[in-house]
C-alpha cells in the first residue's frame, strides 16, 4: 500500500519531464550558443525557469506547512517553466510567478481551475501587453530553416522553451499509459479531434501550418490530463477531450496555434467540478 | 471479471505453510448473547453449546470478560480448562441421505452459514467447492485442502449424491501448487469431481465473480468452502467441530503462523505461546488487511468460527492528503460504485461489500471504505 502514494506519482511525472527539459536546453540553449547568439550562462535558461518555480514552491511550502510537501504543485511549477516562450525575461518571470502562484493558491480555495494554464496565460498576457512577445528563439528569429518531418517530430518546431519535443512527449505518454492513475483517454481524444479538424481544414484551405502542433501534444499529455483538473469518469474524460480538441482547433486558426491548447484547457477545466467550497455549493457539470 | 486485480505482495510478510496445533489453552471465552445466568465454578462439558458458541474444552466457569464479537463488545464466560476433555453426550457418526436430513444435522451443529447458503437457493444445479482464500494473508482454505484433500474429496462425492447432481467443481487458485499436486494425485478416483484452476486475483472467491469465471448461474450454484466441507466431514464421522484454522501474520511479528486452535480461545494466549510481537506500535486486523476489521485491543479478540486470519502490522503513518480527483477508486471498484461521489456527499453505497480496494489504490490515502460501507450513513 505504501507504493500507491501521491509522492510516487509526482516523482514518476517529473522523471518523464526531464528529457524534455534537456532537449529544451539543447534546442534553445546549445544550438543558439553554437551560433554565438547567446552567452554560455543562457544555455541553461530552460532549467532556470524550472528551478525558479521549484524554489518558490519550496519556500511557500516551508512557510505554510513548515516542511516540503511532495505534491502535484511540484509538477505544476515545473510545467509552467517548460511552456514559457523563449524570450521571456527571467526577472519578469520571477516576479510574475511569485505573485501568480500565491494568487492561484489563494483562489483554489474557492474554485478549481487549471493552475498551470492560469499562471501561464496571465504571464503571456502581461508579456503580450508590455513586452516584445515571441515563441521563437534568437536563432529562429535570425535564420530561416527548412525542417524535415523528422526534425519537427524531434522538436525543432517553434513553441514553448521545453515543450517542443514530440518524440519525448509521446515516449512519456507510452510510459504513462501503464500508470493506473493516468487519464489516458484525454490526450488521445484531444489529439484525434484536433488532427481530424486540422486535416479537414487543410483539405479545404491548403493551410498546413496548424497540422503538427508540438505544444498541443505536450499539453494534452502532461497538462490537460492532470488529475485534479480533469473528469474522473471515462465518458466525461472523452467529452472533456473532445471539447479541448475543438476549442484548440478553433483558437489555433483564429488566434495562435501555440497558446490555443492552454486557453482551451483552462476554459474547459473551469466547467469541470466547479466547487464553491466555502459555500459548499457544487456546480458539477462534468464529474 | 476483468476488473479484478492481483494485489501487490508485501515482501515484509512471509507466510510459511507449516500447520501448528494449539489444543490445550488455559482458558476459553464463550460470548453470552441470551439473558441466561451462570454461577461461578459451574462445570462445563466439552461440546456444550451456548447459543451458537461451543465450549471447545471442559472446565469450570471462573469469571467473565469483555470480548469483541461482530464489531461489538459483549460479555463472555471465562472457562478454565481442566484438560480432561469430558464430553456429556458423545456424538455418533451420521448417515445423511437427503437434503432435509443434512439441514437438520447442520442445525444441530449450529452451522448457520452453510444452512443459509443452501436455503437461499431454490434449485441447486451446480456445486462448487471453493478452496480460494480471499486475502493473501489468509491460507485457511489452501492449508485445509493441502492437508485434508482425501477427506474433502470424499465429502464432495457424498454431497453430489445428497443433492442429486452429476458432478461438482473444485475451484482452487492456480498458484496453490501444493494442494493442486495433492488433489491431482487422487482425483482420478473421483470421476464426478472436476478441478478448475482460477487466476490468483483478489475477490475471485466472491460468488458473483467465481460463478462468472466458471460460467455458472449464481442463482443455481451452491458454493461451499473446503473448510465447510471439512466440517460436514467431521459431522459425518461423528467428530466435534471445536477447532478453527487461522493464519496469523504481519510485519509486526517475528514470524507468521498457521495454526489449528480451539474455538473461542483468546488470541493473546495463542500469540504468547507461539510468536513474539516485535513492535510496540502495531495495528490488528481481523480477517485480513483489506476487507478485515481494524481492532484496537489484542486482548479483546477471541477466535470464533468466522475468523480466518489475523494481521498484526506496524502502524503506518500515512499522511492523508486532499483527493487528487484521479478516479482510481471508481476505476478499481468491482461493483462500479462511484466512490468519489460517495466520498464527496458522505454517503454509503448499498452495493459495497467493503473489499477495501478503493482505499488500497487511493494515492491520497483517504479512508474511503469507512465512508462507502458505513451503516450509519445514508445509502446511495
Amino acid at each position: 500500500m505504501k507504493n500507491y502514494k501521491t509522492s510516487n506519482l509526482v516523482i514518476q511525472n517529473i522523471c518523464l519531464l526531464i528529457p524534455l527539459i534537456l532537449y529544451g536546453i539543447f534546442k534553445n540553449g546549445y544550438l543558439v550558443y553554437e551560433k554565438g547568439l547567446i552567452n554560455f550562462v543562457d544555455i541553461f535558461k530552460p532549467l532556470y525557469l524550472v528551478i525558479i518555480g521549484v524554489i518558490i514552491k519550496i519556500i511557500i511550502d516551508v512557510i505554510r506547512y513548515k516542511k516540503i510537501k511532495i505534491d502535484y504543485n511540484f509538477i505544476y511549477v515545473i510545467l509552467v517553466g517548460m511552456i514559457m516562450p523563449n524570450n521571456i525575461n527571467l526577472l519578469i518571470y520571477l516576479i510574475n510567478f511569485i505573485i501568480l502562484y500565491i494568487l492561484a493558491l489563494f483562489l483554489e480555495k474557492y474554485f478549481r481551475f487549471n493552475k498551470v494554464c492560469f499562471i501561464y496565460l496571465i504571464i503571456i498576457l502581461i508579456n503580450f501587453i508590455f513586452n516584445d512577445f515571441s515563441f521563437k528563439s534568437i536563432l529562429e528569429e535570425n535564420y530561416s530553416f527548412s525542417f524535415s518531418f523528422l526534425d519537427l517530430l524531434m522538436g525543432r518546431s517553434i513553441g514553448g522553451i521545453s515543450s517542443t519535443s514530440i518524440i519525448f512527449s509521446l515516449l512519456g505518454y507510452i510510459i504513462l499509459i501503464s500508470n493506473f492513475y493516468y487519464k489516458k483517454d484525454i490526450p488521445l481524444t484531444i489529439n484525434l479531434i484536433y488532427l481530424l479538424l486540422s486535416i479537414i481544414y487543410f483539405i479545404n484551405t491548403n493551410d498546413n501550418s496548424i497540422l503538427l502542433n508540438s505544444d498541443l501534444i505536450f499539453a494534452s499529455i502532461f497538462i490537460s490530463s492532470l488529475p485534479e483538473y480533469s473528469p474522473y469518469k471515462n465518458v466525461n474524460q472523452i467529452i472533456y477531450g473532445i471539447l479541448i480538441g475543438i476549442f484548440s482547433f478553433v483558437l489555433a486558426i483564429t488566434f495562435n496555434n501555440i497558446i490555443s491548447v492552454y486557453i482551451a484547457t483552462f476554459i474547459v477545466s473551469l466547467f469541470q467540478n466547479i466547487k464553491l467550497r466555502k459555500k459548499k455549493v457544487k456546480l458539477s457539470i462534468l464529474e | 471479471m476483468l476488473k479484478l486485480i492481483k494485489l501487490k505482495e508485501n515482501n515484509e510478510i512471509n507466510i510459511v505453510n507449516n500447520l501448528n496445533d494449539f489444543k490445550n489453552p488455559a482458558n476459553i471465552y464463550i460470548p453470552i448473547i441470551s439473558n441466561k445466568t451462570f454461577n461461578l465454578n459451574d462445570y462445563v462439558y466439552k461440546n456444550t453449546y451456548f447459543d451458537e458458541y461451543i465450549a471447545s474444552i471442559s472446565g469450570y466457569i471462573k469469571g467473565s470478560k469483555k470480548v469483541l464479537i461482530n464489531n461489538k463488545i459483549v460479555e463472555a464466560l471465562e472457562i478454565e480448562n481442566d484438560f480432561k476433555e469430558n464430553i456429556l453426550n458423545k456424538k455418533k457418526p451420521k448417515k445423511i441421505n437427503d437434503k432435509e436430513t443434512l439441514l437438520n444435522v447442520l442445525e444441530e451443529y449450529k452451522l448457520s452459514n452453510i444452512i443459509d447458503k443452501i436455503l437461499k437457493l431454490k434449485n441447486i444445479n451446480n456445486l462448487v467447492i471453493s478452496s480460494i482464500d480471499e486475502e493473501e494473508y489468509s491460507l485457511k482454505e489452501f492449508i485445509r485442502l493441502s492437508h485434508h484433500y482425501v477427506e474433502v474429496l470424499d465429502t464432495i462425492d457424498y454431497l453430489i449424491s445428497i443433492f442429486g447432481l452429476l458432478s461438482a467443481t473444485l475451484a482452487t487458485k492456480n498458484t496453490n501448487f501444493k494442494s493442486i499436486r495433492n488433489v491431482k494425485s487422487i482425483i482420478g478416483t473421483y470421476p464426478n469431481i472436476k478441478v478448475n484452476l482460477v487466476p490468483d486475483k483478489y475477490l475471485i472467491s466472491y460468488k458473483k465473480f467465481l460463478c462468472e469465471y466458471l460460467n455458472f448461474n449464481p442463482e443455481e450454484t451452491l458454493i461451499l468452502t473446503t473448510n465447510e466441507i471439512y466440517d460436514i466431514y467431521l459431522i459425518l464421522k461423528g467428530k466435534d467441530i471445536a477447532e478453527n484454522l487461522i493464519t496469523i501474520s504481519g510485519n509486526a511479528l517475528e514470524k507468521s503462523l498457521i495454526i489449528n486452535v480451539r474455538l473461542n480461545v483468546s488470541l493473546e494466549e495463542v500469540i504468547k505461546e507461539y510468536i513474539k510481537i516485535t513492535s510496540d506500535n502495531y495495528e490488528v486486523f481481523i480477517n485480513g488487511y483489506l476487507k478485515g476489521q481494524k481492532v484496537k485491543k489484542l486482548n479483546e479478540i477471541i477466535i470464533t468460527r468466522d475468523i480466518n486470519a489475523i494481521v498484526i502490522n506496524k502502524k503506518e503513518n500515512l499522511e492523508v492528503t486532499e483527493c487528487l480527483n484521479c478516479g482510481a477508486c471508481q476505476k478499481i471498484c468491482p461493483f462500479n460504485i462511484n466512490v468519489k461521489k460517495c466520498y464527496l456527499k458522505k454517503l454509503s453505497h448499498r452495493n459495497c461489500i467493503g473489499c477495501g480496494l478503493c482505499e488500497y489504490i487511493c494515492p491520497a490515502k483517504i479512508k474511503l471504505k469507512e465512508i462507502v460501507m458505513s451503516d450509519d450513513n445514508e445509502k446511495l
